[in-house]
């Protein structure tokens, strides 16, 4: 295994994140030659997602303490002329974590996932990652206020065979025992009615069972969808990554209601089936949702209210409050006391025009969880020639002092790797480099709960929720639930994610007041009064993650200016932030490419000679960092006009309908072809 | 999509350390080459040849890693829906059988746990320089339950058969777990995923 680097490179990518990735495959797709590395053992930085186990090491690690070791050994490894800029070793990013297990633990038994292996975070930095786990869980920060892991023996005794996964106990002798994940997850496609699990009433789920059928959980560090006409749909189809990866649409929008959740109808044919709404209600939401479709179009209809908050407009409205609640709450899902009345009607809008393309609901949600997106960029890079590296870390970029670029990296080898561009993620930077860079927080919450926040038919529904701010000042809540055929969680069980800006000191007090008004711990969950019975806490997590998001570069000291900044994932649903930094919009300025850059991107004919690439890189990365010539007023006008929605559609094209110049012409082509059959 | 013609889709995926040969193998397989020495092939995913079996079509479609195999990071999600595994080793490389295990690992780990996983033993036009007895590898494929072959890529030894051979173990697979599976519903690998992202269905 002693392969060692090739020691230059075009790009060196450092964070395996969303926005590096999909630069990555950008640059190599291109034709630039990238390593792409991160120090961690994982793909995906803070977009990861985790088994089970894995998710207790990453946290344990994060539960250590921070003894602020640096890397020095670099200062013997650079010449008079040059400088170094450190790099972080140990991340900084995630704050408070908080695990509380209410599920019942049986203290005896020495449990372990099935197929658990090293590769997950632990196994780089924290010494064993075969800790039984119910150390880990007392190994939280602050053990002594914590619920103790409740024991219910009689709980534990209702589970007949630990051996015996739960998804054969709750098929009996059915044939279905046998079910690959994968028939399973067909399973989980059949129209309601036909799904198999109806056993969590029967059974209690155990701790232990969590461990054991850890391998079916793929937990997501940042939860986000995916709207189904926003830029990372449209990316991942133009460049082909979708083929990577599965979605499911998210089936319920809810909203929360005096303390009921209950079911927003948001397409026609759910407002005209709804039992909640009146007559008048339907016809009055249908004419208000009509009317922002195309709201531009009918300017006199909220010309006035421009100055306004969006809700004040809605109030002018005739809608019902019960309508308003829900179009501000969970169709905009705006707040309501910053969102103007423009950015309320376009938000609406955009929720729409987003309806029906795959679904009922605006949203799709990857299938093994969030974390496969950045990986399948990454393959995409590697694919086109790309190298990867996980658990590599970067000790410094070397600064050359005389033209004040980056020329090279410092790996923790020791070993020199030079290139022209480097993109850095957010949290690799060292407190030297961001001590002018004021972070805002996101609060998480992680659960792994019982039943659905709102029974139905089917138990397999993805659901998204948005619980409006408790008091004046603080945060909406945002809850998206899965259940196990999105691959994210065991069968009986659901995945739940709650999100929100950060307010109060920790994420667990921020978001514990919303978890409480959803659910009962585990603990006090009497069998009394089935129908009326909160879905059951089994384990919680509560963690705060950086939001590097918005921060302009020249908050950072010392960057040089072939130094790129990504950053970390932000707090908002979609993933526009992430797309939108890569610079991807600027892909659709086909008439500037015509004009001002013609041979960046057309190949010589007769030659396989590169076609500089490297002008179209330097373009993007300007672009996307906002370093372009503020008098340059022509790009800052294509610019405004890509924002407009319909072109949106074609925004990313450009980038990846490069002529593949790297594609050996007959042997690849029909590769090509399905790619521009993809697009029509 | 669906017009396509085809009985059967199986998504295979080749593993293995670097440089024992497995690009070379798909190569072999789907195009009748064996190229010589060359680096990391440059823009392919994953190539597809369809096969007939007993008068059935079955369309195969092979994933190699894209070289990521070479420092250990291979992403989790080249090993979501395959269908079968093929683990290659080089028969004059001691070291990369020795790496076997670790690989299992991650199969065990990412790979649905229906996968069929095939041994293969790479290289055997070198037979003089063999580091790896047929002996041991036997033992190691039974010990894990898979099947094994040995092959040579460059002289075409047993490549059709390896495919060919794993293309109806899957197709007996796939009718074990019949009911669900025939061309109509999404066959894993294909699935909702590609094709009903592109095509846009308005309501
Ligand atoms: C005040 C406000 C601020 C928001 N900030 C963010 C944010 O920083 N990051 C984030 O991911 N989401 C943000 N959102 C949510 C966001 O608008 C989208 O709902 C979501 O990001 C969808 O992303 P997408 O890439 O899937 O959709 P997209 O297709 O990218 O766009 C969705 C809508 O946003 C509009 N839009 C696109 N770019 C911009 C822009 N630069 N400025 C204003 N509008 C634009 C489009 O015209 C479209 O109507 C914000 C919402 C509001 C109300
Ligand atoms: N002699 C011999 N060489 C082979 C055979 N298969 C592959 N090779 C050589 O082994 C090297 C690595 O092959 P490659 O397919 O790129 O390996 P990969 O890294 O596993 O994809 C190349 O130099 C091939 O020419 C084989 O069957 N016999
Ligand atoms: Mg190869």
């Amino acid at each position: 295994m002693a392969d060692k680097l090739p020691s230059e490179f075009d790009v060196v990518v450092i964070g395996t994140g969303l926005p590096e990735s999909i630069i990555a495959a950008a640059c190599s797709r291109s034709g630039q030659s990238v390593l792409h590395v991160d120090s961690r053992s994982y793909y995906g930085g803070n977009w990861a997602s985790f088994s089970f186990s894995g998710l207790l090491s990453w946290i344990k690690e994060y539960q250590e303490e921070n003894n602020g070791e640096e890397w020095t050994a670099w200062q013997e490894l650079i010449l008079e002329t040059e400088e170094g800029v450190a790099l972080r070793k140990k991340d900084q990013t995630i704050q408070h974590v908080e695990v509380i297990c209410y599920a019942s633990q049986d203290s005896d038994e020495h449990v372990e996932e099935v197929g658990a292996v090293q590769k997950n975070p632990g196994s780089v930095t924290s010494a064993s990652t075969n800790d039984p786990p119910d150390s880990m869980v007392t190994a939280c920060s602050d053990t002594s206020e914590l619920t103790t892991p409740l024991s219910e023996p009689e709980a534990a005794r209702e589970v007949p065979d630990v051996d015996v996964t739960l998804g054969n106990e709750n098929h009996g002798g059915d044939t279905d025992c046998s079910q690959s994940p994968l028939e399973q997850e067909k399973a989980g496609n059949l129209p309601v009615g036909e799904d198999v699990v109806d056993a969590p009433k029967k059974n209690r789920i155990t701790y232990s069972q969590i461990v054991k059928e850890g391998r079916r959980f793929n937990i997501d560090l940042t939860s986000k969808l995916l709207y189904s006409r926003g830029l990372l749909i449209d990316l991942l189809i133009k460049s082909n990554v979708s083929r990577y990866a599965e979605f499911k649409n998210v089936t319920r929008i809810l909203g929360y209601q005096e303390g009921n959740v209950l079911q927003v109808p948001c397409s026609r044919a759910d407002v005209f089936n709804s039992k909640k709404l009146t007559m008048v209600e339907k016809r009055m939401l249908m004419k208000f949702l009509t009317f922002c479709l195309d709201y531009e179009q009918q300017p006199d209809e909220y010309k006035a209210y421009e100055e306004c908050t969006f809700s004040e407009y809605l109030k002018t409205q005739k809608l019902t409050p019960n309508l308003q609640h829900f179009v501000l709450h969970s169709i905009a899902m705006t707040s309501e006391e910053s969102t103007s009345t423009l950015d309320g009607l376009r938000e609406t809008q955009n929720f729409l025009r987003c309806l029906g393309r795959y679904g009922n609901t605006p949203f799709l949600f990857p299938l093994y969880g969030q974390g496969e997106l950045p990986q399948c960029f990454c393959r995409m890079c590697a694919v086109f020639g790309g190298t990867y590296c996980l658990s590599h870390a970067v000790q410094c970029l070397v600064v050359d002092k005389e033209s004040g670029k980056c020329k090279a990296i410092i790996d923790h080898f020791g070993q020199r790797i030079s290139a022209k561009y480097f993109i850095v993620e957010d949290s690799y930077l060292t407190e030297k480099t961001c001590s002018n860079v004021t972070y805002r927080q996101i609060s998480r919450a992680v659960l792994i709960t019982d039943q659905s926040v709102l029974k139905a038919d089917s138990d397999q529904q993805i659901s998204i929720l948005t619980v409006p701010p408790v008091e004046p000042g603080s945060e909406a809540v945002r809850v998206v639930e899965l259940c196990s055929s999105t691959m994210t969680c065991m069968k009986g069980t659901y995945l739940v994610h709650l999100t929100c800006p950060s307010s109060k000191k920790t994420a667990r007090e921020d978001l514990e007041s919303v978890v409480q008004k959803l659910f009962t711990p585990y603990a006090e969950a009497e069998l009394e009064n089935e129908e009326l019975k909160k879905p059951n806490l089994l384990w919680a997590l509560y963690f705060n993650m950086r939001d590097s998001s918005d921060i302009s570069r020249e908050c950072y000291n010392d960057l040089p200016s072939n130094v790129y900044v990504c950053c970390g994932p932000d707090g908002f649903l979609g993933n526009k932030n992430a797309v939108k930094q890569t610079g991807m919009y600027s892909c659709s300025m086909s008439s500037f490419w015509n004009s001002a850059l013609p041979c960046a991107y057309k190949p010589t004919s007769g030659t396989t000679s590169s076609p500089k690439p490297s002008l179209i890189l330097i373009f993007l990365l300007k672009f996307s960092q906002n370093t372009l010539d503020p008098s340059d007023t022509l790009l800052r006008n294509v610019f405004s006009r890509v924002l407009d929605l319909n072109s949106l559609s074609s925004a990313t094209e450009m980038l990846w309908l490069f002529p593949p110049y790297l594609f050996s012409q007959g042997q690849h082509n029909s590769l090509h072809n399905r790619c521009l059959i993809k697009n029509c | 999509m669906s017009m396509e013609d085809y009985d059967f889709l199986f998504k295979i995926v080749l593993i293995g350390n670097a440089g024992v040969g497995k690009t070379c193998l798909v190569r072999r397989f789907t195009q009748g080459l064996f190229p010589p020495g060359q680096g990391a092939t440059i823009g392919v995913d994953f190539m597809i040849k369809t096969v007939e079996i007993n008068g059935e079509k079955v369309k195969l479609q092979i994933w190699d890693t894209a070289g990521q195999e070479r420092f250990r990071s291979i992403t989790q999600s080249y090993y979501r829906s395959a269908n079968a595994l093929i683990l290659t080793y080089d028969i004059t490389c001691e070291e990369s059988f020795r790496c076997l295990p670790e690989w299992l690992r991650e199969i065990e780990q990412y790979a649905s746990n229906k996968v069929i996983t095939v041994l293969v033993g790479n290289k055997i036009d070198l037979a003089e320089r063999r580091e790896v007895s047929q002996q041991r590898a036997e033992e190691f494929s039974e010990a894990q339950d898979m099947y094994y072959l040995e092959t040579s890529a460059k002289e075409s030894d047993n490549v059709e058969k390896l495919f060919l051979d794993l293309a109806c173990r899957l197709i007996s697979e796939a009718r074990q777990n019949t009911l669900v599976n025939n061309v109509a519903s999404p066959l894993p690998g294909e699935g909702k995923s590609i094709s009903y992202l592109t095509c846009c269905n308005f309501n």
